[in-house]
């Protein structure tokens, strides 16, 4: 099932990471049942939309994620320090694979949410789809802010955190990102019922 | 002096990541260029198509694929009984954690309403009158107006709305209101009846009311609505440029104008309220029963009444009139201000949507010397002047 993106994060206490330092499995099973869902879309968004591919890369970031928290200081924000695992994860994954995998040429996206005969319900799903599409083809530099503002809710400092840059140039991105997806989705603005 | 173009900060913008003094030089920039509201419309429209990125769920299975691959080897000596009395102790923390984000939140708030204009989920009230209820709560001096919740004024109460931090809008007695919608790329109020007068200072398009019979959005204004209990609307506008949409039917209003709107029917077409008395109701009669003999008529002393300023009026009745009275409108229309060369008389009778926008283009100027996009008047010198009078082509 599909959820709309939410600017909510959850928190995760420094007691939760102090016992995740430790091993403990039932500590690491809570911090994963917070951020799977987010790690996992970004995971499916970052791979062209394949989902077995994308299961793989969010296994393997959890397992990272695992070890590495030893390592957490408390020196960032610890969503911060999370995500750039992620971005870094996405990022290798890219460069394993040499190309993106174009989107939807692997496994169609399956949709499980209500699918309301209305049109705009319809005309809503649809324009969902296109805008995955849509975010699929830009160029990483231009997705992964994207991807970090919709999916994670990340404020502009935090996402120049993640990715290592300045806030400078994460609006610079996030314009050029905004402007790609109104050129590449303009066919759909007279199709007014999906934001009536 | 005209400031520096503010493209790169649009997403900033509209995402509330500048100051609040960069935000309001921002606004008053894209007001008047013309050149950075083109890219705002753009950069605000993939905004939206980026809010409709669904977050999707992970499968079950994946935690299962987790612990296998961890391996025994990993499992530390740390047993559920010693866990549970640390889970109670996290679950605590997390309460006073979260107590703590909601009390900094509250004051952040407080200290720097503006830098946060765009994450609440509602909207400042302030009580000006009388006893003013959001839902069946009367509010204090102050109250919250969130979304899908009604603000509602009897007949001696009155209260003020900030519309986030781009403005405010002035609730008359005896009105209802509801807030629809909060958001980087619009806000949205309903106004079912009564009357409200607002006060917007941000770029084009922000900021929409909904009535009944017609959606007013703004284009940098102040301005005043009314709807009355059978949903009919009137909109007067005493600065800047108001359009009045249902469908495909729009109205461009500017300073110095009105417009009524009827249920099912949509915006009527807009005046200016210094215009004579028998042409206004003249113009009633044309929207009411155009097709008419009565209709005609009243074209016929339409005309008669028009002034240079009423190409307003003019400009919007050659779409409004039956096909046969529009050559007498592009006439009259044409003796007042020639079209631009690019544009034909066939091609306007025929009702091009190019050759009308380009009329209209040059025509701005005239209804609103300060006018979109025109402070330092381009517009205005970009008319061209009538030489000797105009003659109507046969």
């Amino acid at each position: 099932m599909e959820q709309r993106a939410v600017m909510v994060q959850q928190p995760i206490d420094g007691n939760v990471i102090e016992a995740c330092q430790q091993g403990d499995r039932d500590a690491f099973q809570l911090l994963f049942e917070t951020y799977k869902d987010k790690v996992f879309s970004i995971a499916v968004y970052s791979v062209g939309g394949d989902r077995a591919l994308a299961d793989d890369v969010t296994q393997q970031i959890f397992l990272k994620l695992f070890t590495a928290i030893r390592d957490f200081r408390g020196d960032s924000q610890f969503t911060t320090w999370l995500y750039r695992l992620v971005v870094n994860a996405c990022i290798d994954e890219r460069r394993r694979r040499k190309r993106w995998l174009p989107w939807g040429e692997i496994v169609a996206m399956k949709h499980t949410g209500d699918r309301k005969p209305q049109e705009k319900q319809f005309a809503r799903v649809e324009v969902a789809e296109a805008v995955r599409e849509a975010i699929a083809e830009l160029k990483p530099k231009f997705r992964l802010p994207i991807l970090l503002k919709y999916i994670e809710g990340l404020s502009y400092e935090e996402i120049a955190s993640v990715m290592n840059c300045s806030k400078g140039t994460v609006a610079s991105r996030l314009n050029r990102g905004h402007s790609q997806l109104a050129k590449r989705l303009a066919h759909l603005n007279n199709a007014s019922t999906w934001n009536d | 002096m005209f400031s520096k173009h503010v493209t790169k900060d649009i997403s900033a913008y509209c995402h509330g990541e500048l100051s609040p003094e960069a935000a309001r030089q921002f606004a008053e920039h894209i007001i008047a260029c013309a050149k950075c509201r083109g890219e705002f419309e753009e950069i605000k429209q993939g905004i939206k198509f980026a809010e409709q990125l669904p977050q999707l769920e992970a499968p079950e299975s994946l935690w299962k694929g987790i612990e296998a691959r961890l391996g025994e080897e990993r499992r530390v000596d740390v047993s559920r009984r010693a866990w549970r009395p640390r889970l109670v102790a996290v679950a605590v923390a997390l309460v006073v954690v979260a107590g703590l984000g909601l009390w900094r939140l509250w004051e952040k708030t407080s200290q720097n309403h503006l830098s946060n204009q765009f994450a609440q989920q509602w909207w400042q009230v302030q009580r000006l009158d009388g006893a003013p209820r959001i839902g069946s709560q009367q509010i204090g001096t102050t109250g919250r107006l969130g979304i899908g919740e009604w603000l509602e004024t009897d007949g001696s109460s009155r209260a003020q709305i900030a519309v986030s931090s781009i403005g405010t809008v002035d609730i008359d007695e005896n009105t209802r209101v509801r807030l629809l919608e909060t958001a980087p790329t619009e806000h949205r109020l309903e106004l079912e009846r009564g009357k409200m007068s607002a006060m917007i200072w941000a770029p084009p398009r922000l900021f929409f009311v909904d009535t009944p019979s017609a959606v007013a959005a703004d284009l940098g204004c102040a301005y005043t609505l009314e709807v009355d209990d059978h949903g009919a609307g009137r909109l007067r506008v005493t600065s800047g440029w108001v359009a009045l949409q249902l469908k495909e039917r729009e109205s461009i209003v500017p300073a110095g104008a009105a417009c009524e709107t009827r249920p099912g029917v949509g915006p009527g077409t807009p005046y200016f309220e210094d215009a004579s008395k028998s042409f206004q109701s003249a113009l009633k009669e044309i929207d009411l029963q155009q097709n008419s003999a009565a209709g005609k008529q009243a074209l016929n002393a339409l005309l008669n009444e028009a002034r240079w300023r009423d190409t307003l009026t003019l400009w919007h009745l050659l779409a409004r009139v039956p096909h046969d009275d529009r050559a007498l409108v592009y006439d009259k229309l044409a003796g007042f201000v020639a079209p631009p060369p690019d544009v034909t008389r066939e091609g306007v009778l025929q009702l091009n949507n190019f050759m009308l926008a380009r009329w209209k283009s040059v025509l701005e100027a005239h209804w609103n010397p300060i006018g979109i996009g025109d402070k330092k008047g381009l517009l205005k010198k970009s008319l061209v002047p009538l030489k000797k009078p105009y003659v109507p082509e046969r």
